[in-house]
């Protein structure tokens, strides 16, 4: 157990790209706490993914022992946190295990729209919020005008902020120093029962899930019984230790502040929830650690494998995610269209498409993926209430009194000449405005409610190509709103293809059937037949197109008896198919699947 | 006993058109030539060493047959006839190009036997002839067809259409222009560009599909309604002069292909010779094997092969005659082409399931659909 005092526990935040991973590579060089040797760029980002995407999807955590210029030695718990709006609760729940947060600011970029968010939350869980500029060796910086906009716009002092630059090496230690001396130490505990926060788990096959956690009252060790307090589930500790940065450490104890791992034979992470309770099975506390909830995903789609016979294997790949991220939820499913398949839920778009993308290169597989959809709202007349997150299973028209769909509240900064492309958007979007702030002359924050599905498609994509880039977003769930919803629905020759279908508010669905028609049709290659593309609301026809009918693919000469085109032409044929899918008697490459989700894209 | 066909490739070439990727060379030397030649005799001896089989076709492709030169066509086809059984009636082939016919040639032609002459054409506008890297203009084609119809009474005219820049009428025009002059046979092949050609180089830019399948089902009405009936893809017969050749690679009867690059199905088997001419003749000459297999796609099997070639012909499957020749069932086969039967594609006449002119334009998807279903179902 270590003297209460000398800790420090920190988390590092910032907006994506201002330099948080490389900050908190050279902390970990600056105590030494690897070598030379083992130096890799953006350590605690482990994932080829999260290195590859510049983006940290899972908390981490590590142990930095620093000799400090006043002589002592400190034991700092740096916990990094996932960079995305997608996971914000788990953001919220690192910061909720740490006395402070240091801010990374860019130098030349000043603040932006996570800048704001990250730093809110980090005020909301009550923590010493440190400013540091960052990139301070480029050409383009300013640290001093981003001083100034961190003082007016957020209200921290931020003069003596440190100037740094973490891909250079300056100014590491002053960030250091600052750490030690104005993040508190912990709090002594309430004298409860102990008590411990999850900020994260994951899976080892070898121990069972390795549980993250901030130790507020008492102390574990092994041996003791515990409880999870949110789930119920009761497990005896195998090992408690310190998280290092390339190993664990194990240790006789867990104390009051420390930062640390327990094991105990667990078998799923769905059993240690992000933001739950630890406590002793015996002598339980009184009352769990606040600030748990249970996440919900946000968007859903459909993952299907593109070889049908794939189907285990997918089942198998999503087993093993789901061991280390519980926030992914499936359930099996079946589509006329593609076969077997997993409605999957997600915390966002970035979570669709990181699960996706280590789908396709963890696992190897080829995936078909329909529409991401939120999760709807819907009364109906026989006075039921249904929540849907699938089109297939929307109510007839006649029977839904009404629907209500999410909304989410959009903050948005953007360089001043942007503003007007952005109303567009929004507007396009179906947002309404509340307000817009300009933070100095030259950038404005707006604030729009959005339904989430609108955003949930390509949002993010058209506001960075509206604005070269330059704006930032981030958004949070706000409720529920009544809104009048279709289900548009897609006939290839005439007949439904029902993993096309997809809900969308009723203004909206004339101009989302041209695309997907006109995206079909670029889309399917020209058979022997011509074939209707049809988009569908209640049975309507709203929007056609025509594949139209092929008609020439014919080897003219055989010559000489050599047949051997003939053949390496029935082999190519035969590879083909195995991209088709066969519906009724047309055949759609996967490509026509994923092109629907891209409707935006011009 | 089935009489056999043979080919004879004679790979050389006065120049290398544009849009031909078959193996040819421009080396017209004596020498080179002689040694050729020597070789093809050498192999017809091994071949037929231990008996006469009976022949009733026999065919000199190329390359450019005719640029080989009277002598030698005459010297070949002699000791071919020596060692096998020529049948009375027997068809003999010779390619030939308007720009090397002369009386000489066409007098040796008939002295050795030859009575059947295929001679490329390709198109009746020069400006055309001169994009393909053709050495004749149409002037020159329509007096070698006058000459050679002097001497020979079955002459057949290769036509290529979907040629750059040219119209469906540009391309009506010189098909009534050839079949003005009333050959006995015409092919119409569409070109195709193809990879690392000269055309392809270029960037030629053919009329598109829809245009092409204009060309093609005009050329068939016009052709039929010219008295030349459509016996397969590309072939049009007048008075039934059909190739008696070409239809045994549509029908799997065996045929011996001799000279490099030459493919044989031949004692049940589908084999080629190298492509290059030296390899073939030093291989020839050491007495090496100069025989490669033919890439076979282990799926599909002989039935599988009849199917695919067979729909090339207007006649068709007679189903009897599968089921006996094959001891397998053509059901499956009789399931898929229902609804191409449905759709106008195919057609059954007299029993014979057949595809029908616009089903032949798109004969790769149906033959690729009937023969992977059937045969490459796992």
């Amino acid at each position: 157990m270590t003297d209460r005092e000398s800790i420090r526990n920190f988390s590092i935040i910032a907006h994506i790209d201002h330099g948080k991973s490389t900050l908190a590579d050279r902390l970990l060089q600056e105590c030494n706490a690897v070598s030379e040797r083992e130096m890799t760029d953006q350590l605690l980002d482990n994932m080829e993914l999260e290195k590859e995407r510049g983006i940290t999807i899972k908390a981490r955590a590590v142990l930095l022992e620093y000799d400090a210029d006043d002589g002592k030695r400190y034991r700092l718990n740096l916990i990094d946190t996932p960079g995305h709006v997608d996971f914000n609760y788990e953001v919220s729940r690192s910061l909720a295990a740490c006395e402070g947060a240091v801010l990374v600011v860019d130098a030349s970029q000043g603040i932006e729209a996570q800048t704001l968010a990250n730093t809110y939350l980090a005020l909301e869980n009550d923590l010493e919020v440190l400013p540091v500029i960052n990139k301070i060796d480029l050409p383009s910086a300013r640290p001093q005008e981003v001083k100034e906009e961190i003082e007016n716009i957020i209200g921290l002092p931020a003069m003596d902020a440190p100037e740094v630059s973490a891909k250079a090496g300056i100014n590491i230690r002053a960030v250091l120093e600052d750490v030690v001396h104005n993040v508190p130490a912990p709090r002594a505990g309430t004298g409860d029962g102990p008590r411990a926060l999850i900020f994260d788990s994951q899976y080892d096959p070898y121990r069972g899930v390795i549980v993250l956690v901030r130790v507020f009252d008492g102390e574990f060790r092994p041996g003791m019984k515990i409880r999870m307090m949110a789930t119920g589930a009761e497990f005896q500790i195998v090992e408690v230790g310190y998280l290092r940065s390339l190993s664990f450490e194990p240790c006789e104890s867990l104390g009051e502040g420390e930062v640390g791992y327990i094991t105990a034979s667990i078998k799923t992470v769905t059993e240690t929830r992000v933001g739950d309770t630890v406590t002793d099975a015996v002598n339980p506390a009184s009352e769990p650690l606040q600030g748990y909830r249970k996440v919900q995903p946000m968007v859903f789609s459909g993952l299907y494998p593109a070889d049908g016979k794939k189907y285990p294997d997918l089942r198998d790949a999503l087993e093993k995610l789901q061991l280390n991220d519980a926030s992914l939820t499936y359930e099996p499913e079946s589509s006329a269209a593609l076969g077997f398949g997993f409605r999957c839920g997600f915390l966002g778009l970035l979570h669709l498409e990181i699960i996706q993308e280590r789908l396709e290169r963890e696992y190897n597989l080829d995936l078909i993926t329909t529409a991401p959809s939120v999760v709807y709202r819907i009364k109906k007349t026989s006075g039921e209430e249904l929540w849907i997150d699938n089109p297939l299973n929307f109510p007839n028209p006649g029977e839904i009194e009404y629907a209500e769909e999410p909304i989410v509240k959009a903050n948005i900064i953007t360089p001043t000449e942007y503003v007007g492309n952005l109303m567009d958007l929004c507007q396009d979007r179906r947002g309404v405005f509340k307000d817009m702030k300009y933070l100095d002359s030259n950038r404005v924050e707006l604030h729009y409610e959005l339904p989430l599905n609108e955003i949930i498609y390509d949002f993010f994509d058209a506001l960075k190509s509206r604005t070269r880039g330059y704006a930032s977003l981030d958004y949070e769930l706000l409720g529920y709103q009544k809104s009048n919803l279709v289900k548009l629905d897609v006939l290839l020759n005439g007949d439904i293809v029902d993993a096309l279908s997809f809900i969308v508010h009723s203004e909206k669905a004339y101009a989302r059937a041209r695309k997907i028609v006109e995206k079909l049709k670029e889309n399917i290659p020209r058979q022997l037949f011509e074939i209707p593309v049809q988009a569908a609301v209640g049975g309507k026809i709203i929007a056609r197109e025509t594949v139209k009918a092929m008609r020439k693919d014919v080897l003219a000469k055989c010559y000489g008896g050599d047949i051997t085109r003939k053949k390496k032409l029935l082999e190519k044929q035969k590879e083909g198919k195995k991209r088709m899918r066969s519906l009724g008697t047309v055949e759609v490459p996967q490509e026509a699947f994923m092109a629907v989700l891209r409707l935006d894209e011009d | 006993m089935e009489s056999l066909g043979i080919y004879i490739h004679i790979p050389f070439c006065k120049r290398k058109c544009d849009y031909c990727d078959f193996y040819s060379i421009c080396d017209l030397s004596d020498k080179l030539m002689d040694r050729y030649l020597k070789a093809l005799i050498s192999q017809i001896d091994e071949y037929f060493q231990y008996g006469k089989p009976s022949v009733d076709t026999v065919y000199l492709g190329g390359g450019t047959p005719s640029v080989f030169g009277g002598k030698r066509i005459e010297k070949l086809l002699k000791e071919l006839s020596a060692r096998v059984q020529l049948a009375r009636n027997a068809e003999i082939t010779v390619e030939v190009n308007p720009e090397s016919v002369d009386e000489k040639l066409l007098k040796r032609l008939k002295a050795a036997g030859v009575n059947r002459i295929s001679m490329g054409v390709q198109s009746a506008d020069d400006n055309e002839l001169k994009a393909l890297g053709r050495l004749h203009d149409w002037k020159g084609a329509v007096s070698a067809y006058e000459l050679t119809r002097r001497y020979f009474d079955n002459i057949s005219l290769d036509l290529i259409y979907g040629l750059e820049n040219q119209t469906l009428d540009g391309w009506m025009d010189s098909l009534r222009k050839v079949m003005a002059l009333s050959p006995d046979h015409i092919s119409c092949y569409c070109l195709k560009v193809e990879e690392g050609t000269p055309l392809a180089l270029r960037g030629c830019v053919q009329p598109d599909d829809d245009v092409q399948a204009d060309m093609y089902l005009c050329a068939v009405e016009t052709l039929e309604a010219g008295g030349y009936r459509q016996y397969e893809i590309s072939n049009f017969a007048r008075n039934g002069r059909v190739s008696r050749h070409n239809s045994k690679y549509w029908d799997l009867s065996p045929y011996l292909g001799l000279g490099c690059a030459a493919h044989s199905l031949y004692g049940g088997q589908r084999f080629s010779f190298v492509k290059d001419i030296k390899a073939y003749i030093e291989g020839v000459e050491g007495r090496k094997p100069v025989a490669e297999d033919v890439d076979e796609l282990a799926y599909i099997n002989r039935s599988g092969e009849y199917v695919m070639l067979k729909l090339r012909t207007v006649e068709g499957i007679d189903p009897a005659v599968f089921e006996r020749r094959f001891e397998v069932p053509f059901g499956p086969y009789e399931d898929i082409l229902r609804k191409y039967i449905a759709s106008g594609h195919a057609a059954v006449t007299d029993g014979h399931y057949h595809l029908t002119p616009t089903g032949f334009l798109v004969s790769n998807v149906i033959i690729g659909d009937l023969v992977n279903s059937v045969c490459g179902a796992e």
